[in-house]
């Protein structure tokens, strides 16, 4: 039965269709399946068949990795209030868009995925300043900064990552707080992340869930 | 001397010039090459019309813009905020849709020939005809009516919209998207435009599911090119790959010229193609600020060898970033003029 759950999960989430998803879940919490196994079982499992998917070259749309994010955020968002021995949160991350930088998709598909992989994120918004990257992780004690850039200028420009990376320097930071990127410019141009100076990038959102996580965990990607 | 109007029109048809026709589009460059900013430059259609006819003449490429920023179009429907970089295109500073209120509030121009925001791009083209019309082609940057909400409303709430919103809410926005696309296309083909980059990275499924390029990018780009028809409709997804929806698009559209992604597989492309249309390969043009022109030539000549046995073929450039350096435009250009040459072609 478990089985056909996931199953049935997986089948909503890739036909970007939100309202069964929340019905395979909710019909499994009737059926007995735990809060705790929805989320480790079916949601987190689920964002990595797809992060597996697109490694393996299936061609998963932007849409499908927005709703996984935000299919994922929701029922994770709905199930920790019911969890037996309270939340279990990984790590924390500040994410933003880099300055200059209008788009927002992309860090919301990874803010999507992060809280449904249990990592508290904390959205910084649109147009961030490298200041304010580096205040905002200390002040939440962030083991990680998430900056998305969908401009050439705004991911390579002396107000992105390059700033940020030169104030963690500056302050000492660097051992506590890695940088993640990505956005159009890094799909285009993999070696990039390096020009820019962050430790890890990811290809698209949804794989810079397990991206950042690993950051957390003390890996680089 | 063979003029670029004149190389396009022959590899359409599956002739040869004295070479295959190059595309580079330059438009953040002609500040740079005027030295103003980049907000003093797109202030006036004159400065635009003389950075593109500077920069032909100077670089030797085949075509001219009349786009001065893709934000331009949000302008049109009610947008008064543009944020300007100074060293990248300037960016959409406001939401024209903010509510689904907005939405049934927003209106469509009936006359975008006479609209205040059109007339620096009015001006612009007049010049570029009056200087080089006909001997180059002057392109237009229109976007489709599944792509324009993401301009208007943002991306993130125009996915929300698309999948999971209001069936009626999301066809009225695209209805009225569509009725300013077709009269946007119009306007520019009254003011003497000969190409239309039709933008819509919605037309590729690396943005949505086949099943919902099927059930709606298709029957929208349907009702878009309908009335206007798609003479000098060139097909464009953005930087997405679009091979796998070739065959649909020229069997529903008859659309029948195509601008690759640069991820685009161009052997594939053209076979795919099959001789129904020109087949545009894109360089990955954010490499060219750091690779070496060594490098650069290699990639163009890999492109070309691709692209070129057959006809039916032209070399072109996404929208080329404000960083790449000068010396590395001229050499993707020399190797495209080389390599893409007939007679050189014919030597090798």
């Amino acid at each position: 039965m478990f089985e056909q759950v996931v199953k049935a999960y997986n089948e909503a989430i890739f036909d970007t269709d939100r309202e069964r998803a929340l019905k395979v879940v909710h019909d499994a919490l009737d059926d007995g399946i735990t809060p705790e196994n929805v989320v480790f079982q079916i949601v987190i499992p689920a964002i990595e068949s797809m992060i597996k998917a697109i490694s393996e070259n299936f061609d998963a749309s932007l849409a499908q990795h927005f709703m996984t994010s935000q299919i994922g955020a929701e029922v994770v968002e709905e199930m920790i209030p019911r969890f037996e021995h309270g939340q279990n949160v990984i790590g924390s991350v500040v994410i933003g868009t880099s300055w200059g930088d209008f788009h927002g998709l992309g860090k919301r598909i990874v803010t999507g995925c992060l809280r449904a992989f249990m990592i508290d994120v904390t959205d910084l918004g649109l147009n961030v300043t490298p200041m304010r990257f580096v205040d905002e992780a200390v002040a939440h004690n962030a083991q990680v900064i998430g900056i998305s850039s969908m401009m050439v200028h705004t991911a390579r420009g002396e107000n992105g990552c390059l700033k940020v990376r030169q104030i963690l320097k500056e302050r000492g930071l660097e051992d506590k707080i890695k940088i993640a990127v990505g956005g159009a410019p890094y799909r285009f141009d993999h070696d990039l992340h390096k020009t820019v100076q962050a430790d890890a990038w990811a290809e698209n959102g949804i794989t810079a869930g397990r991206v950042i996580t690993n950051l957390i965990k003390g890996g680089r990607t | 001397m063979i003029t670029g109007m004149e190389r396009l029109v022959a590899a359409i048809n599956g002739k040869e010039s004295d070479r295959i026709p190059v595309f580079c589009n330059l438009l953040d460059q002609g500040a740079k090459e005027l030295g103003m900013s980049l907000e003093e430059y797109y202030s006036k259609g004159e400065y635009v019309a003389e950075g593109q006819l500077r920069m032909r003449e100077k670089y030797g490429y085949d075509n001219l813009w009349s786009l001065f920023y893709v934000g331009k179009e949000a302008q049109l429907l009610g947008c008064r905020k543009t944020i300007f970089a100074k060293d990248g295109p300037p960016n959409v500073g406001e939401m024209v849709i903010n509510t689904y209120d907005d939405i049934h509030r927003l209106q469509v121009p009936d006359d975008i020939s006479g609209h205040p925001e059109f007339q620096e791009s009015l001006k612009c083209l007049q010049i570029l005809r009056a200087e080089a019309g006909g001997k180059y082609p002057i392109c237009a940057y229109v976007t489709a009516a599944m792509t324009l909400p993401a301009i208007l409303m943002g991306m993130e709430k125009w996915m929300e919209l698309l999948l999971v919103g209001p069936a009626d809410v999301r066809d009225e926005l695209l209805t009225k998207c569509s009725d300013f696309f077709q009269k946007e296309l119009t306007a520019y083909r009254d003011a003497g435009t000969d190409v239309f980059i039709y933008s819509n990275p919605f037309g590729s499924t690396d943005f949505i599911p086949m099943k919902l390029f099927k059930e709606l990018s298709l029957p929208w780009m349907e009702r878009d090119l309908k009335p206007t028809g798609t003479q000098g409709v060139v097909y464009y997804c953005g930087s997405s790959h679009f091979n796998n929806v070739i065959d649909m698009v020229i069997e529903h559209l008859g659309i029948s010229v195509f601008y690759l992604s640069p991820m685009d597989d161009i052997a594939e492309g053209k076979k795919i193609i099959a001789g129904r249309g020109l087949c545009c390969g894109v360089i990955n043009d954010i490499k060219l600020i750091d690779w070496s022109k060594d490098r650069i030539r290699d990639e163009v000549r890999r492109m070309i060898d691709q692209g070129m046995p057959g006809g039916k073929f032209l070399f072109g450039t996404l929208l080329m970033p404000y960083g790449i350096p000068e010396e590395n435009i001229r050499a993707m250009l020399e190797a495209a003029y080389e390599f893409g040459s007939y007679e050189i072609r014919e030597q090798r």
